[in-house]
């Protein structure tokens, strides 16, 4: 399955130490703007991007509508990433992962099919890739840094537990 | 380092001067200081409102995405994840 990914559900996956497992069954494919703000600080996260990219594990793809990817920025106040982000999805017709509320609203807009780090988390788990108990460490760490909202968190802690 | 005049009401002044104590810091370093506050509160409000995206966010405050993740989770800054939005968000799979 393939799936385009902002630098917010990126950079969260990282975070968290998800990432790597996740692109074993998961084609990551990010715009090059993206790859850019990933990478534009030294830190844990964007040294484990940059090595994914580097082993073809991330994709990255230039998007060439300079003018839409404008035109997004413009209708819903976001950033360059997250045009291009919407952009290539768009493009490739596939869901993006994004785990910021004004560019998710966009993608709303648009008719695209989006998708956030904590769906990633129980996806694994129901494909029996990720144990429960590791599952439920790697959530609290994920309701640390995404600041999922209390019934987000509870209703995926009810997933993890009764496996709906 | 540019250099401005501006009137303060007397309420202010007392502030600044009250701070500046405390910080044992002079009148111009902490008023810049609480530029920065300032300017960092307002942005990570708008954000919260669901005005300014991630990105937007980490431009305004000149750090980058991951660092925004960080400050905002240090302040326990909830994401504008609607619940609605996460349950749509089991159908992209």
């Amino acid at each position: 399955m393939e799936i385009v990914f902002d630098a917010s559900t990126l950079i969260l996956l990282a975070k968290i130490d998800l990432l790597r497992e996740l692109t074993g069954g998961v084609k990551v494919i990010i715009p090059e703007k993206v790859k850019t703000e990933c990478l534009s600080k030294t830190g844990i996260d964007a040294m484990l991007i940059s090595i994914l990219i580097r082993e073809n594990k991330i994709e990255v793809k230039k998007v060439e509508n300079s003018e839409a990817i404008k035109k997004i920025q413009r209708d819903f106040r976001i950033e360059t990433g997250e045009a291009e982000a919407i952009c290539l999805a768009k493009t490739l017709g596939c869901p993006l992962a994004v785990d910021d509320g004004p560019t998710i609203k966009a993608s709303k807009v648009m008719g695209l099919r989006f998708t956030t780090a904590v769906h990633f988390l129980l996806n694994l788990v129901s494909q029996n890739r990720l144990e429960l108990p590791i599952a439920l460490a790697k959530l609290e760490k994920l309701s640390n840094y995404g600041r999922y909202s209390r019934a987000i968190i509870e209703d995926a802690m009810k997933r993890l537990r009764g496996g709906e | 380092m540019g250099v401005i005049s501006l009137r303060l009401k007397e309420r202010e002044l007392k502030r600044l001067d009250e701070l500046s104590k405390l910080e044992r810091k002079d009148r111009s370093t902490t008023a810049r200081e609480l530029l920065e506050y300032g300017w960092e509160f307002l942005m990570v409000k708008h954000y919260k409102e669901g005005k300014l995206s991630l990105e937007g966010l980490a431009k305004k405050l000149d750090i980058s995405i991951s660092e925004a993740i960080d400050r905002l989770s240090e302040l326990g800054i909830e994401a504008p994840i609607e619940f609605e939005d996460y349950l749509r968000g089991f159908k992209a799979f």
